[in-house]
């Protein structure tokens, strides 16, 4: 007999998501997976629809990563038209975007993967919230949290007008300049951010780096796959948000592919299997060769360890330091420990705030010249950021008029699904013996999947069909035991 | 008294739009006793939000699948814990308001929340099933009694 596990919902997750686990007759697991609600009908919505309003489709797809999808829509549009922004434009849009991160991952530290180390992955599930860390790291760090998040969200708004849809991306630019005193505002904003993300890191190093059970687990064959990482970087091979070349390092770190956004197809192909409406995401030069790590597999990931990985360092300079520390504290590169991406993702807001630092500080920062008018006929046009949780490319094909007849979108948890679902499968297997199961270890499991900052919002949208949530139970012979809808 | 009626979910998804819609209506007709607000956030982000409101009420979609769509539930915070599957804007809601507490925040003494069960959250750009349309008319009233009892 074939019992099931289901952690539904998955605890601070944003957006739906869901885990199912089966166990054999002894108790111990099968196979455990994880699976995404299906967002229906994006491309049918998006086909007849101007390019232009993509940056605020896009946008509106996911309340959780607004920002990203308006700058990896914009992207798109300068590359359907072929037109270059002025420099005074990429650096606000730089500006703006780097706020975002900052403001991002703050939140996920703190308050969703934040509870599993800060309060502790074995804590009573009553204390492994956003009430647990303010009790270990105070109520002063707790309220500047939530200080800094709003002004940087504030300031998200007056450069990009609403903070949830922004509005201020167009092809070849933006639609407003800043003025000097929206500059004093960001370089406001820049300092307490970036004193925010030293502290940030502090707190890890008391509270993490110094607990020597949580560097095991961070450490620990469970929550460790050795695979490929992608990542976007700058040309001296520094992470970087908004714009660069994909690289791709094999699981010695060595660099395997460097290409741009508009030669993904060459690289990326998408794996589907039965059980799930995600495609998996892995390196066609490689090829599929299952749920499994290693050099042969194509496996990749994306998201704050895999761009550390992916790159050779940190353009600023006290996120650079951190960088160092990170591998000389781990063992060198690439890191292939999952809950890693935590200390990662610390090292990725302090640099985003030094990058909003200098980029506030740029004097062309005012320029009044920030719009290129395009004037060449549209075709298509492919866009590339990193979004918080990784790479996020937009893909759009349209006629003369530049309306759309295709849209492809391939965002930041395809790409990484396939490592998701090994990290929540081998969790499961390394935590769960003789049908031993509790809060506790579930929340094992949990943890492995929430490293990733996963978010299925927009993840499944691209699919065609009107197929229901299913979940489908299979014995050792792969026949169907079960079916369970859930509708 | 400051009051902030939050209307939530997501306008490109079907259902999901119910929340967003009621807040279009609401800010027309409640401009000079509330702020009508928009979101698409969700959990802990809210809290930017709610900050510096004495009341507050959130509208969203929910999908327990234990009423016929279109059902109006009236919810306090309290509620939530027993509500199967709620929408993941308020996955959280009673973690946020704890935290406010603690943090000592200028924030709401009193939340309600008006759930409408749905149909279909998922597909873009669907529009809202019919239940639900019907259902937004019956909502806006409702909404609006509450704010006028909060007033008197």
């Amino acid at each position: 007999m074939t019992r099931e596990i289901v952690i539904d919902p998955i605890t601070r997750l944003e957006g739906h998501g869901k885990i199912d686990i089966f166990l054999d007759a002894k108790g111990n697991v099968e196979r455990a997976f994880f699976q995404v609600p299906e967002l229906r009908g994006f491309e049918k919505f998006a086909v007849g629809r101007p390019a232009e309003d993509m940056p605020q489709i896009t946008s509106r797809i996911c309340g959780v990563c607004p920002t990203a999808h308006h700058m990896a829509a914009t992207k798109a549009l300068d590359d359907l038209y072929k037109v270059e922004p002025p420099s005074a434009a990429k650096k606000i849009r730089e500006l703006v975007y780097s706020a975002f991160f900052v403001e991002d991952h703050a939140l996920h530290f703190f308050f969703l993967g934040g509870p599993d180390f800060v309060v502790g992955p074995t804590a009573p599930k009553a204390q492994r919230n956003i009430l647990g860390v303010l009790g270990k790291v105070g109520l002063e760090i707790g309220r500047e949290v939530i200080g800094v998040r709003k002004q940087l969200r504030d300031l998200i708004s007056l450069a990009g007008g609403k903070v949830i849809h922004p509005v201020f991306g167009l092809p070849g630019g933006i639609s407003k300049a800043l003025t000097k005193e929206d500059q004093e505002k960001f370089i406001a904003g820049a300092e307490r951010a970036v004193k925010f993300g030293l502290f940030s890191l502090e707190i890890f190093r008391d509270v993490v780096l110094k607990n020597k059970q949580y560097v095991e687990m961070i450490t620990s064959e469970a929550y460790t796959h050795r695979t490929y990482y992608m990542g976007l970087v700058d040309e001296q091979n520094r992470v970087n948000f908004y714009d660069g070349q994909l690289r791709v390092v094999d699981p010695n770190g060595k660099e395997f592919l460097k290409f741009r956004a508009q030669e993904y197809l060459a690289h990326v192909a998408e794996h589907v299997e039965p059980w799930s409406y995600i495609k998996f995401c892995y390196l066609k030069d490689v090829g599929w060769k299952g749920f499994v790590d290693g050099p042969e597999s194509g496996v990749y990931s994306v998201a704050p360890l895999a761009r550390l990985n992916a790159a050779e360092g940190m353009a600023t300079p006290k996120a650079h330091e951190a960088y160092i520390e990170f591998y000389k504290t781990l063992g060198g590169k690439p890191v292939h420990h999952t809950l890693a991406n935590h200390w990662a993702r610390l090292i990725e807001l302090l640099y985003a705030a030094e990058r909003m630092h200098e980029l506030a500080n740029d004097p062309e920062i005012t320029s009044p010249n920030v719009r290129t008018i395009p004037a060449a006929t549209p075709k298509e046009g492919i866009g590339v950021v990193e979004a918080p949780r990784g790479t996020l490319i937009h893909h759009y094909q349209t006629d003369e008029k530049g309306l759309i007849t295709k849209a492809n979108l391939i965002v930041a948890t395809q790409n990484n699904a396939a490592r998701i679902a090994m990290s929540v499968d081998k969790a499961a297997r390394s935590v769960i013996k003789n049908g031993k199961i509790d809060d506790g270890v579930l929340n094992l499991i949990e943890i492995a999947f929430r490293a990733y900052d996963p978010c299925h919002g927009c993840a499944t949208h691209a699919l065609p069909g009107q197929m229901p949530l299913i979940v489908r139970v299979y014995d050792s012979q792969k026949n169907l035991l079960r079916e369970l809808r859930r509708d | 008294m400051k009051i902030l009626i939050l209307g939530l979910g997501n306008e490109l998804l079907g259902d999901d739009a119910v929340g967003i819609l009621a807040a279009r209506v609401l800010k027309e007709r409640l401009k000079d006793k509330a702020d009508v607000v928009e979101s698409s956030l969700s959990g802990m982000a809210l809290l930017d939000l709610l900050v510096g409101y004495e009341r507050a009420i959130l509208i969203d979609a929910v999908k327990t699948g234990r009423t016929p769509p279109g059902t109006i539930a009236e919810l306090s915070p309290a509620d939530l814990g027993a509500v199967a599957a709620p929408s993941p804007h308020y996955a959280g809601l009673p973690e946020l308001i704890a935290t406010a507490q603690a943090l000592n925040l200028d924030f709401p003494k009193e939340i309600k929340i008006f759930a409408i069960e749905v149909a279909d959250p998922h597909t873009i750009g669907r529009g809202l099933s019919p239940t639900v349309a019907q259902a937004l008319g019956k909502l806006i009233p409702q909404v609006e009694r509450q704010v006028a009892q909060w007033l008197k």
